[in-house]
Parts: C-alpha cells; sequence; structure tokens
C-alpha cells in the first residue's frame, strides 16, 4: 500500500487562522485559561482510555485534510488502532506543514523612543570596553560611564544589559549610568523590574524604591529608617516629632540607630530632644545624644563643659616674661558630674590616673572651637601646647574623641602632621577616614615615602577611598607608580602578591600620565605563573584607559 | 571585513572559555606585530613566554593558525585576531606578509588545488577520512568504519538488502506494537509500561535503525514529563512513526528521493563520499543564517549551521560533531558569506548538505529577503516532500521580539511565535532591537523558534547581524 504523503496543496490550502493545532497550549503570558481546541481533540479521549473499547469510532474531520484521514483510516483493514495511527500521521505532517504560530491580536507595546544622544563611536575599541564591562576590574566600568558622558555619549545598545546589571549591584554606581544610558537604555530598564531603577519616574535613581508611609508600622529596621531619614532630609522638625514619639517603644539599638539619623540637618531646635536622650536608659544612645551636641556649641551641654574646663585653666608668666596658658586636672569630680554624662568612676586598667581621667572625661564634651578660641592657637599650635603640659594624655584622648565625633578638617590635618604615636596606640588611618579623599592624598604621599606602612596596606586604604568614578592626583599617581616599580622590580617577584592582586584595580584609578610607567614595567624571569595573568589584565586596563582618553567628543551645537 | 561583528568571531569559539579568553587579548598592547593585506590578516600576540606567538587567519576559508601549544581550534588568539580585525583594523599597520605567513598561504592554496585535482581524478572515490562525521555515523561504527571503497563492492550490496530486511522487521514489529500501545490507551502508562518502551527502543537499535528509537524514546520522555499538551505530542510522535514503518513496508514501491529520505529518518546515514559525489551540486555565494553548538551526552560537541544560497535561493544544513571541546574543522561565521559548492544529501527534502569545496574569501552577507509568507510555503513544501524533517530554518521579517509572561516572543504578520531563548540572550536581543522590527532568524520545530541570528530592518541588505544568540 502506498504512504498517506500530504502534498503540498493540502498544507498550503489552509488559511492563516485554520491552522491545525500545531501549537496547542496558551502563548506564554496570554491570559490562562483552557487551551484553544486543537484538531488533536477529538482524538484525544480515546487515545488516552484505548480505542479498543467498545462504542468509540473515530471521529471525522473536516475538509481535504478530513477527506485524506479518511481514505487512510479505511486502508487500515478494520483495525481501530492502526486506523488511529494513520490519522495521527497526517494530522502530524499537516500540523508541521501548516504550523504558523498563533494569532496576534494585541497591540505591539511601544518601541523605544529614538535617541538624541550619539552613540559609541564607530571602531573605537569596542572590544575593549566590552571586556571592561564585563571582565574587567570593578573600579573600571564607572571610569567608562563617566568617560562617555563627558563626551556626551551614550553607552552602545549591546552593552546596556550588563551595564544595568552592574547599576543593580552596586547604588553608587547609578548616579554615573545614568547620562549615559540614553533613551534605550531608559526604556529598557522599564521593561525588567530589577533594573527599574534606572526607568523614567523612578525615585532619584540612587536609593531603590521610595519607602512607604505604612512602612513607619510593618516595615524593616532598614525601611524605617530610610523613610525617616527622608522625612529628615524634607521636613526636619517633622522627622523629630515622629522620632520622638516612637522613641520609647524601641528597643536600644534601635534607638540609637534612629538617634543617628538627628545628624542629618542637625540644628538648635534638636538640642531639647537630645538633652532628654542624654537621660537614655542606654550607654549607646546616651553617648550618641552627647556626640550630636557636640555639634551644637551653643547648646547649654557643651557649653557647661566647657565652663568647666574654662575653671580649670590658667596663665603663669615663663622666663621670657611672656604669659603662656596651663591646665590643671579637677581635683575631686564634682556633684553635678552625673546629671551631665560625665563619669567620675576610673576603669581599673586605664592609663591614665584618676585626675587625668576626670579631666580627660571634662575634655571630651567640649568642641574643638572652643579651644582655639579661648586659647587663641591653631589646632597645631594647640597639640604643640598640650604635649607640653603635665596632662597631654588626657588632653589628646579628650580631643580625639570630640574629632571622630565632630570631625573637622584642620584638626584633622594638624593630627595628621604631627601624629602622637607616643601617647596614642589609634591608628591614624582613622583620622584619615574623616577627611574628603582629595585632602587624603597629601597624606598618602607621605606615608609611601615614609614606608612606615607595607605598600600594598597603603594600596588598599588608596582603593577603599576613591569613590566609584574619581581618579587618584597626578603627584600621587606618580609617587604610587615609583614605588610599585620599586616593589615589583625584576628579582623580587616572588613576593608582594597581595600588592600584585590589587593592582588592575589600582590601574583603574591612577592619573593617565602613571599609567605609562606601570604598562612599561619589564617582565622578571622569576615571577610566578599567575603574575603573567595579573600583568595580562593590567595590559588590558590601560587599553581601556587609553580608549576613553582617546573617546572624541561630540561637536557642540 | 568590517562587515562582520565580534559576536559572530565569538560564535566559532569552542567553548566559552576561550571566548572570553579571546575577549581579554583585545588590547593593542598584547600584539607587537598586527599585520593584513587582502589574503589574510597575522600578528604576533605576547604569551607567557619570551616568544611571541604567530597567529594567522587566511581569509579564504576562513582558517586559523597559531604557533600556541592550545589544543583548542580555533584557539583565543586567533579569534582574537579576528575581533580585532574586525573592530580595529587601523591597528593593523604592517603590509607584507612574513615568511611565515605567506608560506602557510602557500601551502594552503597548493593542498586546495591538489585536492581539487584528485577530486577531479577519483570523482566517486571518497576520502578516506572526511572531517564531517555525523552523529549518526558515530553512532553507526558499521557505516564509519567500513571502508569506504568497499560501497559498490557486491558485497556491500548483499549487506545493505539484509540491513534493510532486518529493519523492515523491525519496522513491522513496531507497528503492531504502537497499535497494541493505543489499544491499551496513552492514560494508562506507568513507569512500568514505559519502561517497555525503552526496551522497544532498544531493539531497535540492534535492528540498525537508531532513528526509530530516538523518536520512541523522544516520545517517552514526553510522557514522563507530562506538559500541558503531552497527549497530542505523543500522538504526533507516534503518528510519525506509523508513517516511518508504513513506507518501510512499501519502500522498493517509493520514488528514489523518499527512500532516501526514509533511509535518513530511520537513521542509516548515507555514505558521506557518495554525497560529495552525488549529483546535487550547488556552487553560490552562501551566506550564514545562523548557527547554532550545543553540547550533547559523552562530551560530543554538535553544531547546526544554516545557509542560504544567494542565487540559488536555496537553504542549506551542515551538520557537524567534534568530540571535547576541540572545535571544528570548517569555521563557519554567522553573518558572513562565502563562495562554496554544497553537495546536498540525496532526498526529497534537500536540506541537509556538505561543503564539496574548500569556502572561498569572506565576504559581505545577502540576506534573504522574501516575506513570511513564502517562508511558511517552503516549509510546507518541505513537509510534503519529507515528513520526518524536525528542524526547518526560519526568516521572520519584521518581527518584534517581546516579552509575554514568563516567555518571549516574536510577532510578525499578525501572528506570534514562542521563542526559546535564554534569559541573558533575549535581554541583549531586546537591547539592540529596542522593540523595533528586525529580521529575525531561527530554527523552527512546529512549536517554537529558536533564534540564531537579528539584523536591522532598516539596513541595507549585506549589513552585519544586530545580534547573535550566544554559545551559552
Amino acid at each position: 500500500m502506498s504512504t498517506p504523503a500530504p502534498s503540498t496543496q493540502h498544507a498550503a490550502g489552509e488559511a492563516p487562522g485554520q491552522t491545525p493545532g500545531a501549537v496547542p497550549g496558551a502563548v506564554p503570558g496570554q491570559a490562562p485559561g483552557p487551551a484553544p481546541a486543537t484538531v488533536w481533540a477529538p482524538l484525544l479521549p480515546m487515545a488516552m482510555v484505548g480505542i479498543n473499547r467498545p462504542g468509540l469510532a473515530l471521529p471525522a474531520w473536516p475538509g481535504e485534510i478530513g477527506r485524506l484521514i479518511a481514505l487512510a483510516v479505511a486502508g487500515s483493514d478494520g483495525n481501530a488502532a492502526t486506523g488511529m495511527l494513520r490519522a495521527a500521521a497526517v494530522l502530524a505532517t499537516c500540523g508541521a506543514a501548516g504550523a504558523q504560530g498563533r494569532p496576534w491580536p494585541h497591540a505591539l507595546p511601544a518601541p523605544a523612543p529614538a535617541d538624541s544622544l550619539p552613540a559609541w563611536p564607530e571602531g573605537a575599541a569596542l572590544p575593549d570596553i566590552a571586556w571592561a564591562m564585563h571582565d574587567g576590574p570593578a573600579r573600571l566600568a564607572p571610569l567608562v560611564f563617566v568617560a562617555l558622558a563627558q563626551a556626551g555619549r551614550r553607552l552602545p545598545a549591546a552593552l546596556l544589559p550588563q551595564a544595568l546589571e552592574l547599576g543593580r549591584r552596586a547604588l553608587a554606581l547609578r548616579p554615573l549610568l545614568a547620562p549615559v544610558l540614553g533613551e534605550r537604555g531608559r526604556w529598557l530598564a522599564a521593561r525588567r523590574t530589577e533594573w527599574r531603577y534606572a526607568a523614567d519616574g523612578a525615585a532619584d535613581g540612587s536609593t531603590g524604591d521610595p519607602p512607604l508611609p505604612r512602612h513607619w508600622q510593618d516595615g524593616s529596621l532598614a525601611q524605617r529608617l530610610a523613610l525617616l531619614r527622608r522625612e529628615r532630609a524634607s521636613d526636619p522638625a517633622a522627622a523629630r516629632t515622629r522620632l520622638a514619639a516612637a522613641l520609647p517603644g524601641l528597643p536600644a539599638k534601635e534607638r540609637a540607630e534612629f538617634t543617628a539619623v538627628l545628624a542629618d540637618g542637625l540644628g538648635q531646635a534638636d538640642e531639647a530632644l537630645l538633652d532628654q536622650l542624654r537621660a537614655d536608659r542606654s550607654r549607646e544612645v546616651r553617648q550618641a545624644a552627647c556626640d550630636l551636641l557636640l555639634r551644637l556649641p551653643g547648646a547649654a551641654h557643651p557649653q557647661r563643659a566647657a565652663a568647666r574646663v574654662a575653671a580649670l585653666l590658667g596663665r603663669e608668666r615663663t622666663l621670657l616674661l611672656r604669659q603662656r596658658w596651663v591646665i590643671a586636672a579637677p581635683g575631686a569630680a564634682g556633684p553635678d558630674w552625673k546629671a551631665d554624662n560625665i563619669d567620675p568612676v576610673r576603669p581599673g586598667h586605664d592609663s591614665l590616673g584618676e585626675r587625668a581621667w576626670w579631666l580627660y572625661q571634662l575634655v571630651r564634651q567640649v568642641p574643638l572651637g572652643w579651644w582655639t578660641g579661648q586659647l587663641g592657637l591653631d589646632p597645631a599650635g594647640l597639640l604643640t601646647w598640650a604635649r607640653g603640659t603635665d596632662w597631654a594624655e588626657a588632653l589628646l584622648r579628650g580631643w580625639r574623641d570630640v574629632l571622630l565625633a565632630a570631625p573637622d578638617p584642620a584638626w584633622c590635618e594638624a593630627w595628621l602632621d604631627a601624629w602622637p604615636a607616643d601617647l596614642l596606640r589609634d591608628d591614624p588611618a582613622v583620622v584619615l577616614a574623616l577627611l574628603p579623599p582629595v585632602a587624603r592624598e597629601r597624606h598618602w604621599l607621605r606615608q609611601l615615602r615614609a614606608s612606615a606602612v607595607p605598600l600594598h596596606a597603603s594600596v588598599q586604604q588608596i582603593l577603599a577611598a576613591v569613590p566609584p568614578g574619581e581618579l587618584l592626583g597626578a603627584p600621587l599617581s606618580a609617587a604610587l607608580a615609583q614605588a610599585l616599580a620599586v616593589a615589583l622590580a625584576p628579582g623580587r617577584a616572588g613576593a608582594e602578591h597581595l600588592l600584585r592582586t590589587s593592582l588592575p584595580e589600582l590601574c583603574a584609578v591612577l592619573d593617565p600620565a602613571a599609567l605609562d610607567r606601570l604598562a612599561s614595567c619589564p617582565d622578571s624571569a622569576d615571577a610566578p605563573p599567575s603574575w603573567a595573568a595579573t600583568r595580562h589584565t593590567v595590559t588590558q586596563v590601560v587599553a581601556v584607559r587609553r580608549a576613553l582618553l582617546q573617546l572624541p567628543p561630540t561637536r557642540t551645537p | 571585513m568590517t562587515l562582520l561583528t565580534m559576536e559572530a568571531v565569538l560564535g566559532c569559539a569552542p567553548d566559552d572559555a576561550s571566548a572570553k579568553a579571546a575577549r581579554g587579548l583585545t588590547a593593542a598592547g598584547k600584539w607587537p606585530l598586527l599585520g593584513a593585506d587582502a589574503a589574510a590578516a597575522w600578528g604576533e600576540c605576547q604569551g607567557s613566554g619570551a616568544r611571541p606567538y604567530q597567529t594567522q587567519v587566511d581569509f579564504s576559508g576562513p582558517a586559523f593558525r597559531c604557533s600556541c601549544p592550545s589544543r583548542k581550534f580555533p584557539c583565543k588568539h586567533g579569534l582574537a585576531l579576528l575581533m580585532l580585525r574586525v573592530q580595529a583594523p587601523q591597528l593593523f599597520t604592517a603590509q607584507a606578509a612574513p615568511p611565515w605567513v605567506s608560506e602557510w598561504l602557500a601551502s594552503r592554496s597548493g593542498k586546495a588545488q591538489r585536492k581539487e585535482a584528485r577530486q577531479a581524478d577519483q570523482a566517486g572515490q571518497p576520502p578516506a577520512q572526511s572531517p564531517h562525521a555525523t552523529q549518526a555515523d558515530l553512532a553507526d561504527p558499521a557505516t564509519a568504519a567500513a571502508p569506504a571503497s568497499l560501497a559498490a563492492s557486491p558485497g556491500t550490496a548483499r549487506r545493505q538488502t539484509l540491513r534493510w530486511q532486518r529493519i523492515q522487521t523491525a519496522g513491522t514489529d513496531l507497528q503492531r506494537w504502537l497499535a497494541d500501545q493505543l489499544a491499551a490507551g496513552l492514560g494508562a502508562l506507568d513507569p512500568a509500561r514505559l519502561q517497555a518502551w525503552q526496551t522497544m527502543a532498544a531493539r531497535l537499535v540492534d535492528a540498525q535503525a537508531p532513528g526509530l528509537a530516538y523518536r520512541l524514546r523522544e516520545a517517552a520522555a514526553g510522557v514522563q514529563q507530562r506538559d500541558a499538551d503531552w497527549p497530542e505530542r505523543t500522538l504526533q510522535c507516534l503518528g510519525l512513526l506509523q508513517l516511518a514503518c508504513e513506507a518501510l513496508q512499501g519502500r522498493e514501491q517509493l520514488p528514489p528521493a523518499v527512500q532516501a529520505d526514509l533511509r535518513s529518518a530511520v537513521g542509516w546515514p548515507h555514505d558521506q563520499a557518495e554525497v560529495l559525489a552525488g549529483g546535487d551540486q550547488v556552487p553560490d555565494r552562501w551566506t550564514v543564517l545562523g548557527l547554532v553548538t550545543e553540547e550533547r551526552e559523552d562530551k560530543l560537541t554538535e553544531r547546526r549551521v544554516w545557509l542560504h544560497g544567494a542565487r540559488s535561493g536555496r537553504r542549506a544544513w551542515l551538520l557537524d560533531h567534534a568530540y571535547a571541546g576541540r572545535g571544528f574543522e570548517q569555521v563557519w561565521l554567522a553573518g558572513s558569506s562565502v563562495q562554496a559548492t554544497l553537495a546536498f544529501f540525496p532526498g526529497a527534502a534537500a536540506l541537509r548538505a556538505l561543503c564539496a569545496t574548500a569556502p572561498g574569501t569572506l565576504d559581505a552577507p545577502v540576506w534573504p529577503a522574501a516575506p513570511l509568507s513564502a517562508e511558511w510555503d517552503r516549509i510546507a513544501a518541505r513537509v510534503a516532500a519529507c515528513p520526518w524533517i524536525g528542524l526547518h530554518p526560519l526568516v521572520v521579517r519584521d518581527g518584534v521580539a517581546l516579552q509575554a509572561g514568563d516567555g518571549w516572543l516574536v510577532a510578525a504578520d499578525g501572528r506570534a511565535l514562542p521563542l526559546q531563548i535564554g534569559e541573558s540572550d533575549a535581554w541583549a536581543l531586546l537591547a539592540v532591537s529596542g522593540g523595533r522590527p528586525c529580521h529575525l532568524m531561527g530554527e523552527w520545530d512546529g512549536h517554537a523558534l529558536r533564534p540564531l541570528t537579528a539584523w536591522a530592518a532598516d539596513t541595507p541588505s549585506v549589513s552585519p547581524p544586530l545580534w547573535q544568540r550566544s554559545n551559552a
């Protein structure tokens, strides 16, 4: 017998829309509901229960395919199962021949608006940029965004998914990413929940979803903090009222975190609440309140502290008939100290004696500005003066506490210039971190020259301090390149593993002029194999940096 | 050369690791020497050793060669060199080919000439070893290992007759068994009864009909997965098996072309030498519409390349396999075109082919311009000629890729085709298309489209692809 092979006519004879059920099941995303009936439907019940049940007969199908099925079934010599298989053969073949998807009567979603910004210029090191976005060190992608924004260009469309993905993972990248997304990027961002932060109309592009008022009742600690911060930014008084009302019901840890929010937009109006919080049950909250009061020099609490210290200050005549300031430690603890959060009980292990401890306790409540005004000395002069007194450690420890609570750039600089390593065990990096990054570079330079800190530790400090998309200044970059060239010179290749691993990241923050020096750093024969991979990455980073420098600016109209 | 894309070059990487390594080799500083002329590009790449690697690409073919010790093909240096040539041609400053390039090119063209001469001399005599071993060939040591020169001998004819008889007997058994299954009803299928399906499939393999066994296992897998539409999917599989069984019974009365398709359908591969010597030879400028490389079981990599002939208008399918991520000797770059002669396998479907001549120099693509309705007609005609074809190349003009619930689809001409696409590929496609119509090429299995390549709708027909499916 001949095989019932369908001819082209059968398949082509079907009008679109009457496609035999070749695409069964709903198109994903369409309203769930019963799958549309297909040509297979009449066959399914008997195929499931078995054709040999009495009373079952093959159905008939309309049209030319129906006639072909009838013909095929008629040739099956009365074997019902074979007839059904033949019907399936015809349906399967005609279905495959006529399958054309499903009708799509819905409107198409709006396409991305046309972009006004010019794209990445043709041929301009696109492979390098693609590498930077996918496999480069983390600090390289932000540089790409910044360079593009400066050149007035947008990211190539093919790199948008990766860029949006980077922004999803790092909040700090989002403000840099926004200007180079273009219309296409914002349109794309709106299509995926995880990328919606970058879409038009997103909260502010940097903080994710805005907190909702109901979060104050049922939100997580982070959500409630975010809500309070937002309110503090727009209406400081309302935020204070909200905080004051909520505080009694909160656990100690949360009270401390909420109190810290008052630092934003701190003002004289906050004094009453802070004074009240000085009597909180939690030591952490009491300390937070005192620290904040230090930033309000006109407040009563720091003024009382200053008055106590003023009583200990005196002037004496020197040999050259000049006056100079002297300070004495308190002879006894005052009865009003407890109420003002002064702890008269010296811990047993402390290096200070009892009177020195009392002085330290008083000093750490006095704003630094009071000292410069009272003694007529600048911070450097005060540090020199303190070292000349009998109470140097108490004074320095007190000032350090105040500096950390209420940072002051001039005091930071003075401390870093004359770090009292003999009296304080703190790491100068603690004070360095209080300065804005640019102001830190001078101290890092000195740190590099002094070689007291291992180079890799300095590099780590520096890397941790540079915000994404920013570069180090030229002098520091040159000094770093010089130091690295020495540290990684041939013959020393086995050492400095930590330094090597941070080299690619460092190359992404150095001033361009310093890059050549690093890129030409010679290879050594005794280098470990991993060094070849690192060097290779450095070469790639340098190539990307050069490509960014050569990015042609767009013509301004 | 600027008509290629980075993605197309990476598309011929033997594995993801090679592609990633190649992406990291594009710094100009790594390449102390870069040069190119009309025929080739070459470069020296600084590796970890003292001497740089000598890497070269012959645009004719294209073919890669590198002095590095990697066993991957093409190696990361070759990929990176071609990628640089595509994206940063200004770096290729050297113009006179050094001896290590010119000698290689000369030996290649000499080899090609000798090969052509040999083929002219010994038309009908197969080469001892063909690079195009198919999965079916590999699964069938009887054919693959048999000395090809015996193909026409009387002993072979007898063996072939015997094999047809075995397959025919198995087909008769299968047909009876199928009827029994339907008599009992698919609803009664439980794991124990499905085990009997596996046993039946094993018997078909023993009877040298692995193609039928493959279809039966596919049907069993569908039953096990129990997707919403499993009963009709199963009936489709069984219906096509029934068609094959009945065709086997009447095989000798069928036209030779249908007999040839039936042989493919039962999994008895055609002798590659016979294909190369066969009558359906089509010289044309072939555009690589798309290609896909997939990991199969046992470290086997399968590559499917879909071609479109500019002059003949024909579509062709090249199927290759490679072991253990070695990559493929013949490189195809999506969105490029080459002058080549294809030898089509015998059969009415006339889709699968072998490359009979070394492909010529890389050129710009010539994208097909037929409307979607003509594409459907092409598929209908092909299915009518050979119902056992599972994958069809489909070009959707002016399609809009969009998200629909958890999935993706392409809408065109008032119809929608579900897309079989990974998330990162889908977002990349959406990013480059921006929700506007573009032309999309993919593999159509009757239910969903697996997109392989997209190119812009509003640019000339020779532009490079906009998007390409990643190897992942």
